[in-house]
C-alpha cells in the first residue's frame, strides 16, 4: 500500500526568509496528521508547499505515490480550507461549495446536487441559499469544510480552520471534523498552534519548529516520550517543568556535558506534612482552573508549576514539600536538547 | 461636548459656504433663468417654457444630444475596459511596472488646453503623427491595408472617433482606483481558484471581475457624470464643434456658445437644465441597475473596497 | 517551462509594462518632438517625426509672443494660494463629517453628490454675475474661489472615507485625552492619511493649473492671464505655426507632470503580491 503523502528533504525559501529547512514526512493513506507549532514555525508554508501554492526550493512532494513536485496546484488533486475560509462574497453558499466543480466544467445541476450532498455531510444544508455575509463564524467554517468535501481529493489540507471560532464552538467543531474524517477516511493534514486541539484530533502529531520537524508520533508518544526538550515544553498546558540537572553524564550510548530534568505539572506531588518527602518549595501564586489548580512554586530558586486538585491546593506563602515519582522524570541533553532515555540513576544523584 | 460640536460645525463651514454660494445658489439661479429671456442689455423677462420649446427645434441641440449619447456609449465602456486591463497587467511586481504605472498617469496630467492642442497636431490629417504612423508601409497616402487614413478633422465620423480616442488616454484616475482595488483583493480567493486548476480566463470571470464589481459600478457612474462635461475643451480647441454643421457639437459646447458667444443667457440656462436632466436620468438608470444587481448579489455586500 | 518559472513570468510582465509605457508616453514625446521643430517653415506633407534640426527657437517665440512668463507667475499665485486652501477646506470638512451626527453628514454628502452632477458650464453665468457685482473680474480671486468647494466636491468625500477608515479606538483615545476636534484632526487624523493628502494635492494642483473655463470667463486684461489662457491666445494668434503653440503646450504641461511624478511615488508605492499566477 502506497503512502498518502510523502515529503522528502523539502526546502522552501522566499527571498531572504527560509520557511522550511529539510522536511521529511510521511502521512499514511487515510491518516489525520496534525502539524503543531508556534506561529512562524512554518506550518502554513508546509501546507502551501504540499498544495503547490509556493514552489519548493528543494526536495520532492509525492501524493499517493505520484511525484507532484513539478505540477501546478490545480493538477495535484488536493483541497484546502484557509484560515480565513476564503468564501467568495458574490456567490451563494451553494455556488461557493460548487465552485471547484464549476471551474472543472461540471454541469450546473450535477455540481449543485454534489454541493447539497456535501453541505448535508457537515450539517449546513439549510444555508445553501444564503450568502457569506449572512453567516456566523461557525457557519462559514462549515461551508468552507463542505467546499473541501465536495470533491474527492487525494489530500485534505486544513490551515488552522478553527482559529477564528470561540472556545465552545471550537471544541464542538473539532469533534465533528474528526467524525467526518472517520467517515470519509481521506488523508488529511491539519495545521494548528493549539496543542490540545492537536492531541484531541490527530492520529499522529508532527511538531514543527523553525522550519524543521522535531518529532512525529502519536499523541501518547508525544506526551509521554517527547523527543526534545522543545517538544516537552511546547506540548501540555502548561508545558513540562525543566530544571537544570547535573552533568556531565556518561554511560553507554550517552554522552552529555550537562543534563536537564523535566517533569510535567500533572506529575508534581505537593505535601504539607511535617515530615518532608522531598525538597521544600515556596508557593508564590495559585491559579484555580475549576477542578484543578496551578501552583507556581520556587524550588531551590527555580520556578516549578504543579497541577493539583483544587481542593488540595496550598495558599501563597506556604512552604510545601515537592516530590516526583521516578517513572515520571524525563532527562534532556542541555546542549543538543535531545531526550536521554531514563532510568538513569546517575542523573538524579 | 457643546464646545466640540461648535468646533466641528466651524470646520465644516467653509466647505458648506462654498457649496451654497458657488454651486447650489448658482445652479438654482440657472434653473430660474431657464424660464426667462435674459441678455446683458435688456432686463430679463419671464417667458415660461418658450426656451424649452425652442430647444426641441434647435438643430444644434438635437445633434448635440445625439453626439453626447454616442460619446457616452463608446467612451465610458472603452475607458473602463482599458483601465481594468492595465490595472490587471500592472498590479504585480515586475521590472518596468512602476514606470508603466506612472506613464499611464501622464496624459491625464496634461492641462486640458495643452492636451487639446497636442491632439490638434497629432490628428492633423496630413502632417499629424497619427496618420503618419497609420500610413507606414502604405503607398501613395494610403495605409498598409490600402485604405485611406482617417480624415480626423473633416469627416464627421472620424472626428467623433477622434474625440473618443482623445478620451482613452486620460484614464489615470480610473486606473489608480482599479489598481488599488485589485491590490486589496484577498490572495486566498486566487489560491482557491488555483487549487481547483482554474485557467486565467476563469479566474478573471469568476473571481476578479465579480470581486471588483462594486468598484467598477461606481466608476461607471462617475465616468458617465464626467463624460457629459469632459468633451468640452477638446471640442472647443480641436474641432470647434465641426466639421460643420454639428459633427462634434456636444451639449457643453452649445451651452458655452449660447451663453458667451451669442449672449443668450436664458436660452443657455435652458440647455444647462437639459444637461442636468440628462445627467440625472443617466445616474438614475445606473443606480437602479446597481440596486437590482446588489439585490441579486452580483455586486456590493461584503466585497472589498479600495483603500481610498 | 515549469509552472513556477517566475523569471519567465516576470519577463513577460516586463514586456507588457514596456508596451504600456510606450503607448502612454508617445503622445507626450510626439508633442515634444513637434515643439523642437523650426517655427515658420512652410507646411510640408508628412514632416519627419523627429525633426532633422531640433532647436529651441519655438520656445523663445512662444515665451515672448505669448507673454508666458507673466502668465506663469499668475498661474503660480493661483496655485500657491488655491491648492493649500483647497486641501485645508477638504480635510477639515471631511473630518467634521466623520464626527458630526449622521443626519448632518448624510445631508452634506447628498449635497456634494448633487454638486458633482451639476455641469461646470451651467454655473459660469451666475458666478460671473456674482463676481462682477463684487468687482472681482479681471482679478485672480474668482480663480482661487473654487478652493472653497475644495476644487471638486469629490475631495471632501475622499477625506471623509479616509478619516472613517481610521479605527474608532484612535478617536476614543483622543477623546479620553480631552483633545478638541481641531487637535484630533491635526495631531492624530491628518498624519495618518498622508498618502491621501499627497494624491489629492497632486490632483488639486493639476485641476487648478489646467483651469481654462474660469479664466476664459473672468479675465479680459492680458496682465491677469493665466498660463492656459495665454496659451489659447498664442494658439489663436497663428494657428498654423504649430511648433510655437506646441512649445507653449510643453511649457504649460511641465509643472503638472513634475507634480504628478513626485506624488505618484508617494501614493502608488504599494506593490502587489509577487509570485503565484
Amino acid at each position: 500500500m502506497t503512502d498518502g503523502l510523502r515529503l522528502r528533504g523539502v526546502h522552501l525559501s522566499r527571498g531572504a526568509i527560509t520557511a522550511l529547512r529539510g522536511i521529511d514526512l510521511v502521512v499514511r493513506r487515510g491518516e489525520l496528521l496534525v502539524v503543531l507549532g508556534p506561529s512562524g514555525a512554518g506550518k502554513s508554508s508546509l501546507l502551501r508547499a504540499i498544495a503547490g501554492l509556493d514552489p519548493v526550493s528543494g526536495g520532492t512532494v509525492a501524493i499517493g505515490g505520484r511525484d507532484v513536485t513539478a505540477l501546478r496546484p490545480g493538477q495535484r488533486n488536493v483541497s484546502m480550507v484557509f484560515q480565513s475560509y476564503s468564501l467568495l462574497p458574490h456567490l451563494t453558499v451553494a455556488d461557493n461549495i460548487a465552485f471547484g466543480h464549476r471551474i472543472r466544467g461540471a454541469d450546473r445541476r450535477v455540481a449543485a446536487a454534489r454541493a447539497a450532498q456535501a453541505a448535508a455531510t457537515v450539517g449546513c444544508a439549510d444555508l445553501l441559499g444564503r450568502r457569506p455575509h449572512q453567516l456566523s463564524g461557525g457557519e462559514r467554517q462549515r461551508v468552507a469544510l463542505a467546499r473541501v468535501l465536495v470533491r474527492e481529493p487525494d489530500v485534505f489540507l486544513l490551515d488552522e480552520p478553527l482559529a477564528n471560532l470561540d472556545a465552545a464552538l471550537r471544541t464542538r467543531m473539532r469533534t465533528e471534523i474528526r467524525a467526518v474524517h472517520d467517515r470519509l477516511g481521506t488523508t488529511t493534514v491539519y495545521v494548528t498552534h493549539d496543542q490540545s486541539e492537536a492531541m484531541a484530533l490527530g492520529d499522529r502529531i508532527a511538531v514543527l519548529r523553525d522550519g524543521r520537524i522535531e518529532q512525529v508520533d502519536t499523541p501518547d508518544e508525544v506526551w509521554h516520550r517527547p523527543r526534545t526538550r522543545y517538544v516537552a515544553s511546547f506540548v501540555g498546558g502548561p508545558g513540562m517543568n525543566l530544571l537544570p540537572g547535573v552533568g556531565p553524564l556518561r554511560r553507554p550510548g550517552v554522552e552529555a556535558t550537562a543534563v536537564e530534568l523535566g517533569v510535567r505539572p500533572e506529575h508534581v506531588t505537593l505535601s504539607s506534612g511535617i515530615s518532608p518527602v522531598g525538597p521544600l518549595g515556596e508557593v508564590e501564586r495559585v491559579e484555580v482552573l475549576g477542578e484543578d489548580a496551578l501552583v507556581h512554586l520556587l524550588v531551590g530558586g527555580h520556578p516549578v508549576i504543579a497541577r493539583v486538585p483544587a481542593h488540595t491546593r496550598p495558599t501563597p506563602g506556604d512552604r510545601v514539600s515537592v516530590s516526583v515519582a521516578e517513572e515520571h522524570l524525563h532527562a534532556f541533553d542541555t546542549v543538543t536538547g535531545e531526550r536521554i532515555p531514563l532510568p538513569a540513576e546517575a542523573a538524579v544523584r | 461636548m457643546n464646545r466640540d460640536r461648535r468646533q466641528l460645525v466651524l470646520m465644516l463651514l467653509p466647505y458648506l459656504i462654498g457649496l451654497v454660494v458657488l454651486v447650489l445658489l448658482p445652479a438654482a439661479a440657472t434653473m430660474a433663468m431657464a424660464f426667462t429671456e435674459t441678455d446683458l442689455i435688456a432686463t430679463s423677462r419671464l417667458i415660461g417654457v418658450a426656451n424649452f420649446v425652442e430647444l426641441t427645434r434647435d438643430p444644434a441641440v438635437g445633434a448635440a444630444v445625439g453626439n453626447s449619447l454616442s460619446y457616452l456609449m463608446f467612451s465610458v465602456p472603452l475607458r473602463l475596459v482599458i483601465a481594468v486591463g492595465l490595472a490587471l497587467l500592472l498590479h504585480r511586481r515586475a521590472r518596468g511596472a512602476g514606470t508603466a504605472r506612472a506613464a499611464v498617469l501622464l496624459p491625464g496630467a496634461v492641462p486640458e488646453l495643452a492636451y487639446g492642442l497636442m491632439w490638434l497636431w497629432l490628428l492633423n490629417p496630413i502632417q499629424g503623427p497619427v496618420n503618419q504612423l497609420l500610413m507606414l508601409g502604405g503607398q501613395g497616402g494610403r495605409t498598409a491595408f490600402g485604405t485611406l487614413p482617417p480624415q480626423w478633422l473633416t469627416d464627421p465620423e472620424d472626428a467623433r472617433a477622434g474625440i473618443v480616442l482623445m478620451s482613452l488616454f486620460t484614464i489615470g484616475e480610473t486606473f489608480v482606483i482599479v489598481l488599488t482595488a485589485r491590490l486589496a483583493l484577498p490572495p486566498e480567493a486566487y489560491e482557491l481558484a488555483e487549487l481547483e486548476g482554474a485557467r486565467a480566463g476563469q479566474v478573471l470571470r469568476r473571481v476578479t471581475l465579480p470581486l471588483l464589481a462594486p468598484v467598477l459600478a461606481v466608476l461607471v457612474l462617475r465616468d458617465t457624470l464626467m463624460s457629459l462635461q469632459a468633451s468640452f475643451v477638446p471640442t472647443l480647441v480641436v474641432t470647434n464643434g465641426g466639421p460643420p454643421p454639428y459633427a462634434t457639437t456636444y451639449l457643453s459646447l452649445v451651452l458655452y456658445q449660447d451663453a458667451f458667444e451669442y449672449l443668450r443667457y436664458g436660452y443657455a440656462a435652458a440647455v444647462a437644465a437639459l444637461m442636468l436632466g440628462l445627467t440625472a436620468v443617466a445616474v438614475l438608470i445606473q443606480w437602479r441597475l446597481l440596486r437590482r444587481w446588489a439585490s441579486h448579489g452580483v455586486v456590493g455586500v461584503g466585497a472589498q473596497r479600495p483603500g481610498n | 517551462m515549469s509552472w513556477h518559472d517566475f523569471a519567465a513570468l516576470r519577463r513577460r510582465r516586463t514586456y507588457g509594462a514596456v508596451a504600456v509605457t510606450a503607448i502612454f508616453a508617445s503622445p507626450l514625446l510626439l508633442l515634444l518632438a513637434g515643439s523642437l521643430r523650426e517655427p515658420g517653415d512652410p507646411p510640408v506633407v508628412a514632416p519627419p517625426l523627429i525633426p532633422d534640426d531640433p532647436g529651441l527657437t519655438a520656445y523663445q517665440q512662444a515665451i515672448t509672443h505669448g507673454d508666458l512668463v507673466r502668465a506663469a507667475a499668475n498661474s503660480m499665485i493661483v496655485a500657491a494660494v488655491g491648492v493649500p486652501l483647497s486641501l485645508l477646506v477638504a480635510s477639515l470638512a471631511g473630518f467634521a463629517l466623520t464626527q458630526l451626527p449622521r443626519r448632518i453628514t448624510s445631508a452634506v454628502l447628498g449635497l456634494s453628490v448633487l454638486a458633482l452632477m451639476v455641469p461646470a458650464t451651467a454655473l459660469l453665468l451666475p458666478r460671473f454675475v456674482l463676481f462682477r457685482t463684487l468687482h472681482l473680474t479681471d482679478t485672480l480671486v474668482p480663480l482661487i474661489a473654487p478652493a472653497l468647494i475644495a476644487t471638486s466636491p469629490l475631495y471632501p468625500l475622499v477625506y471623509y472615507l479616509a478619516f472613517r477608515a481610521i479605527p474608532a479606538d484612535s478617536y476614543d483615545e483622543c477623546r479620553l485625552a480631552d483633545l478638541t476636534p481641531m487637535q484630533t484632526w491635526r495631531r492624530m487624523a491628518l498624519p495618518q492619511v498622508r498618502p491621501v493628502t499627497a494624491g489629492l494635492a497632486a490632483l488639486t494642483f493639476v485641476l487648478t493649473w489646467s483651469n481654462l473655463l474660469d479664466p476664459m470667463v473672468y479675465l479680459y486684461d492680458r496682465a491677469t492671464f493665466t498660463l492656459p489662457l495665454a496659451l489659447r491666445a498664442l494658439a489663436a494668434m497663428d494657428p498654423h505655426n504649430q511648433p510655437v503653440f506646441l512649445a507653449g503646450a510643453v511649457l504649460t504641461t511641465l509643472p503638472t507632470l513634475l507634480v504628478i511624478g513626485v506624488a505618484q511615488r508617494r501614493f502608488m508605492h504599494s506593490y502587489g503580491p509577487e509570485g503565484a499566477s
